[in-house]
């Protein structure tokens, strides 16, 4: 399979999102990071889903991470919901956020050559673009480690579909599976 | 002054200006100074690794390799997270009593332990009670590190420069603790009082948020009770051998590696954990900086220096003790007191001597130095190694503390603690002396 097969369109986000935004958007699509768009729609970072996570962790967590035991879980959720009150151009700004160059890789870029950029950059999911720069999707992990499988002969209904269907589709609200199809 | 010795001075005041600047990695330019010394000819290698006089110092270096070893065990308890949170609920969110209570452990904690530990244990869970409290935490990160190096000075293991001085002079464990534990108290209990007018009188309690502090699950920070239990066991064996290493004639660098070796053995745990916190960077630091300075001794160069200062001391060790403590707090306030120490204390032993049955006129310039390094460090952002530590901490946290905010508050300190320890070298080994 080649990028442009395995490529997604996948939600993205603006500088304007705020965190909580941003952790929903996530939770909801099941991604593995975020990809942050400019005002014209077009990608230019990549941001790791662990760090979404790590927003709630204050600094002092981060160096001790003992200190996490001491929070009951009133106190934990106050922690969650200073995400609302900061946006993601905001936590970038503040280095409390890193953005990953964009990792890209070209259409016709096979598994082979998406592993490797994945791989090198610790990219949970990397965007495919023209040789001039346009935007045609994003691969996940997951979509390729599918390709992975498929081609090493793990064959499985869940695995096709993961391949035939779009992210976008399969964050679509829950309907009972048809016949034969079980939901992933 | 031969070729090779006046090569080895301009050698040491390189590297000296280098590490001082604080632009290279102090290690690298330590160990590039020792490299110099060796490719010069001011020192071979057989002197610089087996020379007790000239080499470098294993006595040192193994003793903080065991105790960090040690810490790196004990920290995976808990055990420091569990004493400040239940200090904070002992004083009931009250922010004066918090920070005395957090003044109390620090010191007590850093006359046992290496004070950039220590720091690195206390800082987060403080910055965790003031964020409960809605207090701003630089007041409590001030008066804990300028509390650990004031705590440090009281013990031979408490502050670098002691284990250094205590090496050089041949000074125990309980000779440490007898000639300047007595003094620390007291300068912890001014600086109490100085923290009142510093900070205390401006923190305002608010009970609303000191039920935040309550709320806080102090057992759930202690991980692992029974490594806990017996890594206190190992502790206070390790104290009592400190304690008693002038009798038994066991080197502390010996005990400390035997206690880390036990609990290597009783922890379990993979060597990735127990070694992550030797600061391997440090350790090379130490060596170069002996192997720096025994090319000085070795050449004559300290000797020379030792002997000028003798004649111009002419017998008087009041103003040489009083000199050496004023000095050396100046000196350490705007260079690492480390490489000041290691310089200094082979100069203090051509003069006067190792310690070992010295009169008290002549052991006062030893304990002179101890004092001048170890407070002189409160001084400035740079002045011990705790400070660079507390400040790196703060500004990851979002609470920068600039070099003048933190020289505001050190310098008065520093000013104080010097000259309660004047009087204390004046009264001690002169007036009540005889």
């Amino acid at each position: 399979m080649l990028a442009i097969d395995l490529a997604e369109q996948i939600p993205t986000v603006s500088y304007q999102t705020t965190g909580a935004e941003a952790a929903r958007v996530v939770a909801e699509y099941r991604l593995s990071g975020l990809v942050v768009a400019d005002e014209h729609q077009v990608p230019v970072a990549v941001i790791p889903g662990s760090q979404i996570l790590a927003l709630i962790l204050p600094a002092y967590i981060t160096e001790d991470p003992t200190l996490a035991h001491a929070f009951d879980e009133a106190s934990a959720d106050q922690m969650c919901a200073r995400l609302n009150h900061t946006t993601i151009g905001e936590l970038l700004e503040a280095d409390e956020l890193t953005a990953m160059s964009l990792p890209s890789v070209l259409p016709q870029d096979t598994v082979v050559e998406i592993a490797s950029v994945m791989v090198r950059g610790h990219h949970p999911l990397i965007v495919v673009r023209e040789a001039d720069g346009t935007y045609r999707g994003t691969v996940m992990m997951s979509r390729v480690l599918a390709a992975v499988a498929t081609a090493a002969g793990q064959d499985s209904a869940l695995i096709r579909r993961r391949l035939e269907r779009d992210l976008i589709q399969r964050g679509e609200p829950w309907a009972p599976p048809a016949a034969g199809e079980q939901e992933d | 002054m031969g070729v090779t010795a006046l090569l080895a001075v301009a050698v040491f005041v390189s590297a000296y200006v280098l590490i001082a600047t604080e632009r290279f990695n102090r290690a690298v330019v330590a160990l590039g100074g020792a490299a110099a010394m060796v490719a010069i000819g001011a020192i071979r290698g057989e002197q610089a690794f087996f020379s007790a006089e000239s080499g470098i110092d294993w006595n040192v270096i193994f003793l903080l390799f065991g105790m960090m070893i040690l810490v790196g065990i004990l920290r995976t308890t808990g055990v420091f997270e569990y004493l400040a949170i239940r200090a904070a609920q002992q004083a009931r969110g009250r922010p004066f009593r918090m920070m005395v209570t957090l003044i109390l452990i620090t010191a007590v904690a850093s006359a046992l332990l290496d004070n950039v530990t220590t720091m690195l244990l206390v800082a987060p869970v403080t910055l965790l009670l003031c964020e409960r409290l809605a207090i701003d935490p630089v007041p409590f990160l001030l008066a804990e590190v300028m509390s650990s190096n004031i705590g440090g000075a009281a013990t031979l293991i408490g502050d670098p420069p002691n284990i250094i001085i205590a090496s050089r002079a041949g000074l125990s464990f309980d000779q440490f603790l007898g000639h300047l534990a007595p003094l620390v108290v007291v300068l912890l209990a001014a600086f109490i009082g100085m923290a009142w007018l510093l900070w205390g009188r401006h923190l305002r309690y608010d009970a609303e948020r000191a039920e935040q502090i309550m709320r806080l699950k102090l057992d759930d920070t202690i991980t692992d009770v029974r490594l806990l239990r017996r890594m206190g066991v190992i502790l206070a064996l390790v104290m009592a051998g400190f304690v008693t290493h002038a009798a038994t004639h066991l080197e502390p660098s010996v005990i400390a590696l035997l206690g880390a070796g036990a609990a290597i053995v009783v922890s379990r745990l993979d060597s990735h954990t127990y070694l992550e916190d030797v600061e391997w960077e440090t350790l090379l630091f130490f060596a170069g900086l002996f192997v720096m300075v025994g090319s000085l001794v070795h050449q004559g160069v300290i000797g020379s220096i030792a002997s000028s200062v003798s004649t111009a001391l002419e017998g008087h060790y009041l103003v040489g003790s009083q000199l050496i403590l004023g000095g050396s707090a100046v000196l350490s306030a705007v260079v690492d007191n480390i490489p000041f120490v290691a310089t200094m204390s082979p100069l203090v032993l051509d003069v006067v001597g190792p310690a070992g049955g010295l009169a008290p006129q002549h052991q006062s310039l030893w304990w002179a130095l101890a004092l001048g390094a170890d407070l002189g460090g409160n001084a400035t952002a740079i002045g011990a190694s705790a400070n660079v530590v507390v400040t790196g901490i703060a500004r990851r946290n979002g609470h920068p503390i600039s070099f003048w905010t933190f020289t505001k508050y050190g310098l008065p300190v520093t000013a104080m603690t010097i000259l309660l320890s004047a009087p204390y070298l004046l009264l001690r080994y002169f007036v009540l002396a005889g």
